[in-house]
C-alpha cells in the first residue's frame, strides 16, 4: 500500500508522535510547577493509543508504507501490551517526580516498540530497534549522580552498539544473498533460489544477536544484571517486560518469514525455508538461557539483581515455544507475556516500595516483612509463586500452555529441562517468601505504604489471582491475535 | 592488469593495514590517526561500487565529523598516553583459534555463496535515485529516523546538562 493510503492504518503511532510533541511543549511551558500535568498527559496519551489500537483489530491485515510495516492482529496485540505496560510504569514513577525528559523518552520508546511489533523490513527493524535502544540508554542512566545508574547506562550503550553492529552485518549478508530488504520478499527469494546453507545460517545467527540482546538471551545477556541493578527500579521493570515483548514480536515475525514459511496459506504450521536446524539452535539457546539465569539467581543476595537473573530465565522459557514452529507455540508466548507483565511488574514495584521505605534492596531488608507490612508481603509472595509457576496463579497457566505447546510438538527433552529449571527457580523465589514470613527480626514496627501504591499493586495482584482460575478471556484474545500477515 | 585493478589493490591494502594498526596499536593516538586512513579507504571503495553519494557522505560524516570528535576526545583527555591498553594481555591461543575459525567461516561464506548480481550501472550519479527512494518506498524509516534523532537530542541534552542547584 502506498504512503498516503497507509496513513489511516497508522493512527495510533501518529497519535503517539503528536503526544510526544505535546508533552515536550507542555514541559517547556509548565516548568515543573504542576507535578501531575506531564504524567497525566502521558497516561492520557497512552490510554488513547491503547483504545485506538483496539479499534485496529477490525481492520484486517494490510501491509503499509510500501511493505515497510504490516498491520495484523499480532502487531495490534503487542502494541496494546507494551502501551499498557508503559501506563503502569508512568503511574509507578509518579511519586518520584521525574523530569519531563523521562516521560518524553518513555513515549518515544513506546513508539519504537510499536514499530518493532509491526516492522516488516530489515531497515525498519534496524531503525525501530535503535529508537527503543537510544531512549533506553538514557532512561537507564536517569540518576546522573548515582554511580551505578551511570555504569548501567554506559554498559547498556556498549553492549547495545556491539549487538546492533553484529545484527546489521547479518542483515547485510542476507541482503547480499537475496537482494531484498522486505521480509516476505526475502522469504520468496530463499525458497526459490535455495542459496548456500551456511551463509543463511550464519546471517540468521548474527541477526539473532540483535534480537537476543533485546530479549536477554544467552550469550547476549551480559548487560542484564548490571543494567537492571543500576537503572531506576520502574525503568528496570519496564526493561524486563516491554522491550522484551517487542523483541519477541520481532522474533515471531522473523521466524515466520525469514526462517520459515507457512505450510499452506492460513495453515497453523510453518516449515523452515532452508534446512538449517533453526529449531534445534533455539532449543539449545533456550536451555542455556534458563539454566544460566536460574543457577546464578540462586546465589544473589540483592533481590533486584536476583530478579534480573530471573528475567533471563524467563526469556529462556519464552524461547522454548519457538521450537515448535506453529500457532500454538506463538499463542503460548503471547499468553505468557500477559501474565509475565502482571507478576514481574508486581514484584519489581514491591521491591521499589520496600527500597524507598527501608533504603535497601538486599534480602535482609525483607526479613520479617510479613509482620511489618502484611499487604505488600502477601502480594510479593503471590508474585513470587506465580513467577515460579505454581497453581492456582496466573504464572502456572502461562507455563502450562508453554509446556503443552512443546510437548505437543514432541520436544520432550526440552520440556524436561524446562520443568527442572522451574524446580530450581522455586528455591530462590520461595527464599524471598521465607525471608518475609519465617525469619524473625528485632524490629517489629509497621511499615506503611501510601494508598496509591497499594491500589497500584492491587491492579496487578488481583489479575494474577483471577487469571489463575479464569483465564479464558486472555486466551481468547491471544487466539484472536495470532493471525500473521503473510506475503503481499 | 588494468590500472583500476591496481588502484583497487593499493586502496584495499591501505585500508586493511591501517585497520590493523587501529586494532593492534598500543597508543590510542596512533589508533585514532590510522582510523583516518581506514575511513578514507572505505570512501574510495564505495566509489568502486559506484556509490558516489555514500562515498562523499562517508568522508563528510566519518572523516570530517566523527573522527575529529575522537581526536578531540583523545587530545583533551588528561594522561591519555599512560593508559595501558588491555588487549595486550589477551591469551594468545584462544584468540588465534577464534580468529582462524571466523576467517574460515567468512571465507566459505564469501567464496561459496552465489551472491546476487546487480547489473553494473557504470559510474553514473546515484543521488537522484537515493532521493526518490527516500521519498517513496523508504519514507517511513526516513521519518522515523527523525524521531530517533529527536530522542537522541533530548537524551544527550539531559545527560550532559548540569544539575540545577537547589
Amino acid at each position: 500500500m502506498d504512503n498516503v493510503s497507509s496513513i489511516k492504518f497508522f493512527i495510533p503511532e501518529l497519535f503517539l508522535t503528536v503526544a510526544v510533541i505535546a508533552v515536550i511543549i507542555a514541559g517547556l511551558i509548565n516548568k515543573n510547577k504542576n507535578k501531575f500535568l506531564i504524567p497525566g498527559m502521558s497516561v492520557a496519551a497512552l490510554l488513547g493509543t491503547v483504545i485506538l489500537s483496539f479499534t485496529q483489530y477490525e481492520m484486517g491485515m494490510n501491509s503499509l508504507f510500501f511493505n515497510m510495516t504490516v498491520l495484523d492482529p499480532m502487531s495490534v496485540f503487542f502494541k496494546i501490551l507494551v502501551a499498557a505496560a508503559t501506563i503502569w510504569i508512568v503511574l509507578f514513577s509518579l511519586q518520584q517526580h521525574m523530569k519531563v525528559e523521562y516521560y518524553i523518552l518513555l513515549l518515544i520508546t513506546n513508539l519504537g516498540m510499536f514499530l518493532m511489533a509491526s516492522a516488516n523490513d530489515l531497515l525498519m527493524i534496524l531503525v525501530s530497534l535503535e529508537v527503543v535502544g537510544l531512549s533506553s540508554y538514557v532512561l537507564a542512566g536517569y540518576y546522573k549522580n548515582n554511580m551505578k545508574s551511570s555504569e548501567a547506562s554506559l554498559k547498556y550503550v556498549l553492549y547495545g552498539a556491539a549487538s546492533t553492529g553484529i545484527m546489521a552485518y547479518g542483515m547485510s549478508i542476507l541482503y547480499g544473498l537475496t537482494g531484498e530488504t522486505n521480509l516476505a520478499a526475502i522469504q520468496q527469494q530463499l525458497l526459490t533460489q535455495q542459496p548456500y546453507n551456511l551463509t543463511v545460517f550464519i546471517s540468521i545467527i548474527l541477526i539473532f544477536a540483535g534480537f537476543g540482546y533485546k530479549i536477554a538471551m544467552v550469550p547476549f545477556h551480559f548487560w542484564v544484571p548490571d543494567v537492571y541493578e543500576g537503572a531506576p527500579t520502574p525503568i528496570t521493570a519496564f526493561f524486563s517486560v516491554a522491550p522484551k515483548a517487542a523483541g519477541l514480536a520481532l522474533l515471531i515475525r522473523f521466524m515466520t518469514t525469514v526462517v520459515g514459511h507457512q505450510l499452506a496459506p492460513g495453515a497453523a504450521e510453518w516449515l523452515q525455508n532452508m534446512d538449517i536446524s533453526a529449531p534445534l539452535l533455539i532449543a539449545i539457546l533456550s536451555v542455556l538461557t534458563m539454566t544460566l539465569g536460574n543457577t546464578i539467581a540462586l546465589q544473589q543476595k540483592n533481590v533486584k539483581r536476583m530478579m534480573a537473573y530471573s528475567s533471563i530465565a524467563h526469556a529462556g522459557y519464552l524461547l522454548m515455544a519457538f521450537v515448535v514452529f506453529n500457532k500454538e507455540g506463538y499463542a503460548a508466548i503471547m499468553l505468557y507475556l500477559v501474565f509475565y507483565l502482571l507478576m514481574n511488574f508486581g514484584a519489581f514495584f514491591i521491591i521499589h516500595m520496600v527500597a524507598q521505605k527501608l533504603g535497601s534492596e538486599d534480602i535482609e531488608t525483607f526479613y520479617g516483612l510479613g509482620y511489618r507490612a502484611p499487604f505488600a508481603a502477601v502480594s510479593m509472595a503471590i508474585f513470587m509463586f506465580s513467577l515460579t509457576g505454581l497453581p492456582p496463579l496466573a504464572g502456572f497457566i502461562g507455563k502450562f500452555y508453554l509446556f503443552a505447546a512443546i510437548i505437543n510438538g514432541h520436544w520432550y527433552w526440552l520440556a524436561v529441562a524446562g520443568v527442572l529449571n522451574s524446580v530450581i527457580s522455586l528455591y530462590y523465589y520461595a527464599g524471598v517468601a521465607r525471608a518475609m514470613f519465617l525469619v524473625k527480626t528485632e524490629t517489629k514496627d509497621a511499615v506503611s505504604f501510601q494508598t496509591f501504591d497499594k491500589i497500584l499493586i492491587a491492579t496487578l495482584v488481583i489479575p494474577t489471582l483471577v487469571f489463575g482460575i479464569y483465564w479464558t478471556p486472555i486466551l481468547e484474545l491471544t487466539m484472536r491475535s495470532i493471525k500473521l500477515f503473510a506475503g503481499n | 592488469m588494468e590500472a583500476t585493478e591496481i588502484l583497487f589493490l593499493i586502496i584495499a591494502a591501505i585500508t586493511v593495514i591501517s585497520a590493523a594498526i587501529v586494532a593492534f596499536s598500543n597508543k590510542i593516538i596512533y589508533a585514532a590517526f590510522s582510523l583516518l586512513l581506514t575511513l578514507f579507504g572505505f570512501a574510495a571503495l564505495y566509489v568502486y561500487l559506484s556509490a558516489d553519494f555514500i562515498a562523499v557522505s562517508q568522508v563528510m560524516i566519518y572523516v570530517g565529523g566523527i573522527l575529529i570528535l575522537i581526536l578531540f576526545g583523545v587530545l583533551m583527555t588528561q594522561r591519555i598516553y599512560d593508559v595501558s591498553v588491555k588487549s595486550e594481555r589477551n591469551p594468545v591461543l584462544p584468540t588465534l583459534l577464534t580468529a582462524i575459525g571466523s576467517a574460515v567461516v567468512l571465507g566459505l561464506i564469501i567464496f561459496k555463496t552465489p551472491w546476487r548480481q546487480v547489473a553494473d550501472s557504470g559510474y553514473a550519479p546515484i543521488t537522484e535515485r537515493i532521493g526518490q527512494a527516500i521519498m517513496g518506498d523508504f519514507l517511513l524509516p526516513f521519518e522515523i529516523a527523525s524521531i530517533l534523532l529527536l530522542a537522541a537530542l533530548i537524551g544527550s541534552v539531559f545527560i550532559a546538562r548540569a544539575e540545577e542547584k537547589k
